[in-house]
């Protein structure tokens, strides 16, 4: 994946952060790439070939364990994120086709981001809130009894922020991204 | 601690270094234990290729003989009914993710998988799992060998020549279940990742996975461009 | 050193804690369930509308609003607990917008509890029925719940001021080998699974004489369909701390980690809290209550790898490796996180230790039955009327716990089968259900008691899709390390998936079985060993079922999505209704000439919307297996 400008020096910034406090060993390995993701939303090849270097564990290990753990992804994930629990409870209440309505909805898979990096949709194995089944995470807020129909308006409400973040955003356009 | 202990396998006393894990003990004193994930010098064993099961008096199920520690006075048998049904099952899992075009491979003839279906009768070809569909790309961009992922059987032995022979660590594991394959830093071309072409790891691979490349003599000095 | 003793400096934290809640109960105290299921259900929303109408009517003087954990009541969620001076403390359940303006107006402004809505009280009073009034009140016996939901999780005191942190006081007064000692009478059995005796475990580490020892919490549940270790850490977080304090102690460890799911940032947050609010409190750290134990705890985030809860892979994880577990000997009690002796124990193993310790061996030993001292927890969840955490003593039967605790399958559906423990565990019919719940009882069944989730079936459910279910779940989290798992576990889906699909014959069954049992004996780890358990339990159990699906095409719970259609007979359907119509989402459903609705098949995703959607007057949409129209029949039969 191409970086785009100016993210090479945030992917940097951030690895030295937060190997700034690291131990530097190697069972520091697991939260040191937590700790980037959480600042990043992802784990680009720079940041875990940076993170090898300063760990002192060959990056091919790192590369392993990225791939290895559910929590790490090697994409950036859309603006909005949205998991969909497949614990038992919900797959049994129709969690699989609540996860197929949200595909339809934003056209794309499991485990994909939409074009516009807009969206990201994933499975979780169990969000611990099986009382509430079929259970869908958006945006890090829990949302329960989720049915196909909950699911556009899931998506409509989402895409209704997106419309408004976009006219609120006009009158500054100019003033750059940070504010 | 005495000298050594003494086990019976297949009703042969053998004397052996206290210490020492059963499955060598076994294949030094020319007693065959099918394996592939073993490695000698390895203080805890892999255990993962699960080929190497054998019945010791008094435990209940077949054990790895990789993981099991001699003591003295122990009796092993190798063959059993449940052994020999726990080692065909793994070793037909095995096979229905391993490339079986045996006469295209350069390790034909000389190919571990053969050796012990040979020495085991067991088909190579079989019918009870249906292969596992794959598209791995051939890998030569080395000068001298070449790495084909559709005949490897994940049994550790060249990350353990990369690791603890070269002392290099340009391979690895990536990716988990059955998704696992050996591969580079971001899957890059071994001759683009930082591997030194030692060619330990082709020497240590079982089966023709990671292969020299024919006619093309090559030293194993590092092409270092 | 410090001169007072351990219970001297534990009373004066304990009167100030007590100090500090009383204060609080003076007032009236609106404490909203907010645990992750509770969130779920919208309680910080609920939350908020107490805040605003508790402001509206200019009572924020009078009224505390805070959020406390999870009391176990799911199927009520979101609910709030009321205690206002003068009247016993009152649970509310389904909580809305609505109903809360009602409480604030009448309750909290007025002095009217609107009994009318309340679910029941929590203390024995002359006015209103306590839970323990309810039919389940008489299985249902919390130890470790006892106190989630009531107490604040957030504030240390609550924990104090209802005896919290005596038991480490007390043990601190007398030598390691006390603990011990009583911890081994009290033949705790491990919660993780397997139920291996905690005292033994912990004595194992002791023998192996390591400088260093740790003590490390497994708290990566990653069961799907269980949720009471989470619930436990949000809820009352210092009942699992001060068990492993008091662990430490008895085994001289000086550091110990609570390994959590990162997937439960609530609980993450939570512990975190404790752990410091412990330290300036002087329970955890250098010198502990003055003496000269010391021993501090860390969290460690998992990354989100079910194999993970296998101990050693848990421990791989911990060292900055691959969560991949490893052959044994040597156990963690001889060789664990960095090679030094650990010990490690499930979340509610921990939590029952402060408690034997406050009340004795013998009080914990007369609960449950002699093998299975104590009581199991379980997140009762599925088709079962009452879905939430329940704790009841073991020795209990499955049939009163799904029955009595539960209330029985909702909608007047008939029970099928129970699911315990997981994708370890396995599902058990009818005949099976006047089991004990105990470890060895449910392993003689073919379930395992697992980490305690408990799934109940009905009817519509599919026991081929359930056993799928579960073992894409394994094959998906297989760590790929061994043979049998990494590749049995995906031959044993591939033949599942297609008997959902009506592939295979009798022979199919056999070799899934063979594979099965090879699986189970064959692999690494108690993951890949107890994969097959779903699979070889529902074979066991409802065969015909599978046979069903590849002899005749047909799904008799009507769930395998390639053995059925969606029809909608023309005989019920309603010109006058378009309900359907708008409901789907592939556009499939189109109005005949005659003015009935009639389904596309080329079109139909078999989402289940229409059927849904469809009125109850009309119920016009049904579900065919095997996928033949009615048409189509006809004409077969010609």
């Amino acid at each position: 994946m191409q970086l785009l400008e100016g993210e090479k020096e945030q992917i940097l910034a951030s690895v030295d952060e937060v190997l700034k406090n690291s131990s530097k060993l190697r069972e520091d390995l697991i939260p040191t790439l937590q700790k980037v993701q959480a600042k990043l939303g992802y784990l680009p090849a720079l940041a875990m070939e940076k993170i090898a270097e300063g760990l002192n564990v060959p990056a091919a290990d790192v590369y392993g364990l990225v791939t290895f753990y559910n929590q790490f992804r090697l994409n950036p994930p859309g603006k909005h994120q949205v998991k969909v629990c497949l614990g038992t409870a919900c797959y049994m209440v129709g969690g699989d086709i609540t996860l197929e309505s949200f595909e339809r909805r934003m056209e794309i898979r499991e485990g994909e981001t939409s074009l516009d990096r807009l969206y990201s949709l994933e499975r979780v194995a169990c969000v611990g809130c099986c009382t509430m089944a079929p259970v869908v995470v958006v945006d890090e807020e829990v949302e329960g009894k989720v049915t196909p129909t909950r699911v556009d308006g899931i998506m409509l409400a989402l895409q209704d922020e997106e419309k408004k973040s976009v006219t609120e955003q006009e009158p500054n356009q100019g003033r750059g991204e940070d504010s | 601690m005495s000298e050594y202990v003494t086990v019976k396998i297949d009703g042969q006393e053998i004397k052996a270094k206290p210490g020492e894990k059963l499955l060598w003990v076994a294949l030094d004193n020319d007693i065959y234990i099918p394996h592939l994930c073993g490695i000698r010098s390895e203080e805890r064993s892999n255990a993962s290729c699960r080929l190497c099961f054998v019945e010791i008096e008094g435990i209940p199920r077949p054990v790895t003989s990789c993981t099991k520690t001699v003591e003295d006075g122990m009796v092993v048998i190798t063959r059993s009914e449940r052994v020999d049904r726990l080692v065909k099952t793994a070793f037909e899992l095995i096979l229905s993710d391993h490339n079986l075009k045996c006469r295209e491979c350069p390790a034909n003839r000389n190919c571990v998988l053969q050796v012990i279906a040979k020495k085991r009768k067991i088909k190579l070809r079989h019918d009870r799992f249906k292969p596992i569909a794959r598209e791995y790309e051939l890998d030569d961009s080395p000068a001298g060998f070449a790495f084909d992922r559709s005949r490897c059987v994940l049994c550790g032995q060249c990350i353990w020549a990369d690791r603890e022979e070269a002392k290099v660590g340009a391979i690895g594991f990536t990716k988990r279940g059955i998704n696992r394959v050996v591969t580079t830093f971001k899957d890059l071309p071994l001759a683009e990742s930082i591997c030194t072409q030692c060619m330990l790891c082709v020497e240590a691979c079982p089966v023709g996975a990671l292969f020299y490349k024919k006619k093309e003599p090559h030293t194993a000095t590092a092409d270092k461009s | 050193m410090s001169s007072l003793t351990p219970k001297e400096l534990y009373n004066k934290l304990s009167q100030e804690a007590i100090s500090h809640d009383e204060a609080h109960q003076e007032k009236t105290r609106v404490m909203v369930g907010t645990a992750t299921c509770g969130v779920a259900a919208g309680a910080l929303k609920i939350k908020a509308d107490f805040i605003r109408e508790v402001e509206a009517k200019n009572l924020q003087d009078e009224v505390d609003i805070v959020e406390v954990g999870c009391i176990g009541h799911c199927y009520a969620e979101p609910l709030a607990i009321i205690a206002k001076p003068g009247h016993p403390a009152i649970c509310y359940g389904h909580l809305d917008d609505g109903l809360v303006h009602r409480l604030v107006e009448d309750f909290l402004a007025g002095d009217d509890p609107s009994y009318e809505y309340a679910m029941a009280a929590l203390e024995r009073n002359d006015v209103f029925p306590t839970f323990e009034d309810f039919p389940r009140g008489v299985y249902e016996q919390k130890l470790i719940l006892e106190q989630c939901g009531f107490i604040d999780a957030r504030d240390i005191n609550s924990y104090i001021a209802r005896d919290g942190y005596s038991a480490l006081a007390m043990a601190l007064e007398e030598k390691p080998g006390w603990i011990l000692d009583e911890v081994k009478a009290s033949n705790l059995r491990g919660r993780g699974g397997a139920g291996f005796p905690a005292g033994r475990k912990w004595e194992a580490c002791i023998r192996s004489k390591g400088e260093e020892i740790y003590v490390i919490c497994n708290a990566d549940e990653g069961d799907p369909g269980a949720f009471m270790d989470r619930s436990i850490l949000e809820s009352d977080p210092h009942l699992v701390i001060e068990g492993m304090i008091l662990c430490a102690f008895a085994v001289g460890a000086r550091k110990g980690y609570l390994y959590i799911r990162a997937e439960y940032p609530r609980a993450v947050t939570h512990v975190q809290e404790a752990i410091d609010q412990a330290r300036v409190k002087g329970l955890l750290g250098e010198s502990i209550l003055g003496t000269d134990f010391s021993f501090d705890l860390e969290i460690f985030q998992g990354s989100g790898a079910f194999v993970c809860g296998e101990a050693t892979a848990l421990v791989n994880s911990m060292e900055g490796k691959m969560g991949m577990p490893e052959s044994r000997p040597p156990r963690l009690a001889q060789k664990g996180y960095r090679g030094k002796p650990t010990v490690l124990n499930n979340v509610k193993t921990f939590a029952y230790v402060p408690l034997i310790i406050r009340k004795g061996a013998k009080w914990f030993k007369e609960i449950g039955t002699p093998e299975n001292p104590g009581t199991a927890v379980f997140s009762l969840v599925g088709k079962v009327v009452n879905t939430g955490l329940v704790e009841v003593p073991m020795g209990t039967t499955l049939r009163q716990l799904i029955y009595e605790v539960g209330d029985g399958l909702p909608n007047g559906k008939e029970f099928k089968a129970v699911q315990i423990g997981g994708p370890s565990g396995g599902c058990l019919p009818e005949t099976a259900l006047d089991v004990p719940i105990d470890f060895d009882s449910l392993q003689d069944a073919g379930a395992i008691m697992g980490s305690g989730g408990l799934v109940v079936m009905d009817e519509d459910d599919c026991m081929v899709s359930v056993a799928r279910y579960f073992l894409e779940f394994t094959q998906h989290e297989s760590c790929g390390k061994c043979t049998f798992c990494r590749l049995g576990t995906k031959h044993m889906l591939d033949i599942l998936t297609g008997i959902t699909k009506g592939e295979g014959d009798d022979e199919t069954l056999n070799l899934l079985e063979e594979l099965a049992e090879d699986v189970r004996d064959g692999s690494l780890c108690n993951l890949g060993r107890t994969a097959p358990n779903p699979v070889l339990t529902t074979l066991k159990y409802f065969r015909d079922e599978y046979k069903a699906h590849i002899l005749e095409g047909r799904c008799p719970a009507k769930v395998c999505r390639d053995l059925l259609l969606y029809y909608i007979e023309p005989p019920k359907c309603s010109k006058l209704c378009n309900v359907c119509v708008g409901s789907c989402p592939t556009e499939a459903i189109f109005t005949r000439d005659d003015g009935l609705k009639e389904i596309d098949q080329e079109k139909c995703v078999k989402c289940d919307n229409c059927l849904k959607a469809c009125p109850d007057e009309y119920n016009a949409v049904v579900k065919l297996s095997p996928p033949v129209l009615p048409s189509e029949k006809e004409r077969k039969a010609k």
